[in-house]
């Protein structure tokens, strides 16, 4: 009994030190890329991790996309989580009753002992509490220390021995009990060191995260600040400009309805000046033609006289 | 009045004319079956590797590798936004690990047991055709098949060239833009990497946003009337990330 529970440490252990090798990468996508290009486990439980939580979130903001359970039950399954994926791979059923049958052969390939297990119906909203609750116990299990004991205690023990390669494991012979012990200890004190690294590391990329936010918000702030700043300096700019303008036109009106005065005086003035010499003209004509109408009147008067002398002179000569 | 009429006579005959194809002609059969669920195949990457003879060549061949996989994982995204039931690549792997048939079968035989064994309505297959690449610009080429489980026809049927062209500095070196370092940085590989992922993901995006909302989609009506984009056509995408349609001598 106490060299199962040996076995089993030690391949908690390995698969510790499997999940630390793999890179963790933040977005579901990145590490499924990752996983395509460099399918190790570490690499898996990275994507394992990531779909959790984008599943979290999207439970969270209620913008649950199809596939999200059945990747995660998938990759649930290829860790050797057979009782997460089912109910995974159900909840998706559960969630989209439309992908039943696609689960139901899913499950034929990864987990055939669970296909009678697939879920059918339409869902409500008790499900999908229920299925909300799953997520966050999976998201549990997942974490470093509870996901060892589940491992050690659960009957995937066996899957995940025929998986790991039988090189990478040492299997201690004919150990004495004080060295058990010690074994054990050591193991503990080392998985404690391990756990402890990997929550430091997952807490300091959180700061980082969080840093990062934080940093962005300022950036944004400030930025929008100088935009504004920009956008008031930009209109005022735009105000002077409109003013200047309107001064110079009112100046343009002013001066044409000054040359317009101008002109209209000269207009004026130059009338004037040809009325008078209209009159003076009229004047002098008026004159002219008195004084012939004089010089005509003399003559006819001369001519009178003239006549009558005639007259008289005839008569005198009658006489 | 003979001028007045001819106008009369022409003018609606040339707004006619000028109003082109609505997507409710170019996927009739599509807004006629209504499919909700669709399958992506695997990839067909019929794309040249080069011969591996230097260690540049590796790194060449694995950067088309990575990018030919971004192709494939970028695929569901526009399909699922878009009001389509999609697995996704994971999930799709275990199916297609199920599948007895080969690739060019599925294309061409009858795969009305995936309707009635697994319940879905539509398998979209995408040939990567060809990479290309020049000092400031890396094209792709790629045909997007969707073929119906019920009837076996072809829903869609695109063949695309994107090419993605980088500003240059004053010296005439390419600039990369700021989003492919980001995506570099985020999915830490390198840059020539990052930018056929980068490439191959809008594409994706252009050319499966216009296939019609699925009839869970709020758009699903209001989009029949919208122009589809050509069965043939070339794309440019800009420093800002911003896709334009070209015709092939503008490329």
């Amino acid at each position: 009994m106490r060299a199962r529970h040996i076995n089993s440490i030690l391949l908690a252990s390995v698969l510790l030190l499997a999940a630390c090798s793999g890179r963790y990468i933040g977005t579901p996508r990145a590490a499924m890329l990752d996983y395509q290009t460099n399918s190790t486990y570490g690499s898996l439980y990275a994507l394992a991790t990531a779909q959790a939580e984008s599943i979290n979130a999207a439970l969270k903001a209620d913008t649950l996309h199809p596939g999200m359970y059945a990747e995660y039950g998938v990759a649930l399954a290829l860790m050797g989580h057979d009782g997460e994926a089912c109910r995974m791979l159900n909840s998706e059923a559960k969630a989209f009753p439309e992908s039943r049958r696609m689960v139901r052969r899913i499950k034929e390939r990864l987990l055939p002992a669970m296909v009678d297990d697939t879920l059918a119906g339409q869902r409500d909203t008790a499900d999908m509490l229920k299925l909300q609750n799953w997520a966050y116990d999976s998201l549990a299990a997942l974490r470093p220390l509870p996901w060892v004991a589940a491992v050690i205690d659960s009957t995937d023990t066996l899957r995940v021995m025929q998986q790991t390669p039988v090189d990478s494991v040492e299997y201690p012979i004919r150990l004495t009990a004080n060295q058990k012990r010690e074994l054990l200890a050591e193991e503990q004190q080392k998985e404690e060191l391990r756990r402890k690294e990997i929550e430091d590391s997952i807490a300091a990329a959180k700061q980082a995260k969080i840093d990062a936010r934080n940093q962005a918000k300022i950036d944004k702030k400030k930025a929008k600040k100088e935009k504004e700043k920009a956008k008031k300096e930009a209109e005022k700019k735009k105000k002077e400009a409109a003013k200047e303008k309107a001064r110079q036109r009112e100046l343009e009106k002013q001066r044409k309805a000054e040359e317009r005065k101008a002109r209209q005086q000269q207009q004026k003035q130059q009338q004037e000046l040809q009325k008078q010499q209209q009159k003076q003209q009229q004047e002098q004509q008026k004159q002219l033609q008195k004084q012939q109408q004089e010089q005509q009147k003399q003559q006819q008067e001369l001519q009178k006289q003239q006549q009558e002398q005639q007259q008289q002179e005839q008569e005198e000569d009658k006489q | 009045m003979k001028k007045s009429i001819f106008i009369l006579v022409m003018l609606p005959l040339l707004m006619l004319g000028c109003k082109g194809e609505k997507k409710l002609a170019r996927y009739n059969e599509m807004y006629q079956q209504e499919p909700s669920v669709i399958y992506v195949a695997p990839l067909n990457d019929l794309s040249m590797r080069r011969a591996v003879r230097e260690t540049e060549d590796s790194v060449y061949n694995a950067s088309l590798n990575i990018a030919s996989r971004q192709l494939y994982l970028t695929a569901t995204d526009p399909l699922t936004s878009h009001g389509y039931y999609v697995l996704g690549p994971l999930a799709s792997a275990q199916l297609a690990a199920t599948e007895t048939r080969t690739g060019r079968q599925l294309r061409n035989e009858s795969i009305n047991d995936l309707y009635t064994d697994l319940g879905i309505d539509a398998v979209l297959f995408i040939d990567l055709l060809n990479w290309s690449h020049t000092y400031n610009s890396w094209s792709v080429e790629a045909e997007y098949v969707l073929r119906s489980t019920t009837t076996g026809i072809e829903l869609l049927h695109v063949h695309v060239n994107a090419t993605k062209i980088l500003p240059t500095d004053y010296k005439g070196n390419p600039k990369p833009l700021k989003d492919d370092l980001e995506f570099a940085k985020q999915y830490g590989c390198d840059l020539e990497t990052a930018q056929r992922c980068r490439l191959v993901e809008i594409m994706n995006k252009y050319v499966l946003k216009d296939l019609p909302a699925g009839k869970r989609a709020r758009k699903h009506e209001a989009e029949q009337y919208a122009k589809p984009h050509p069965e043939y056509f070339n794309l440019r995408i800009h420093r800002d990330g911003s896709v334009e349609q070209l015709k092939d001598e503008e490329l």
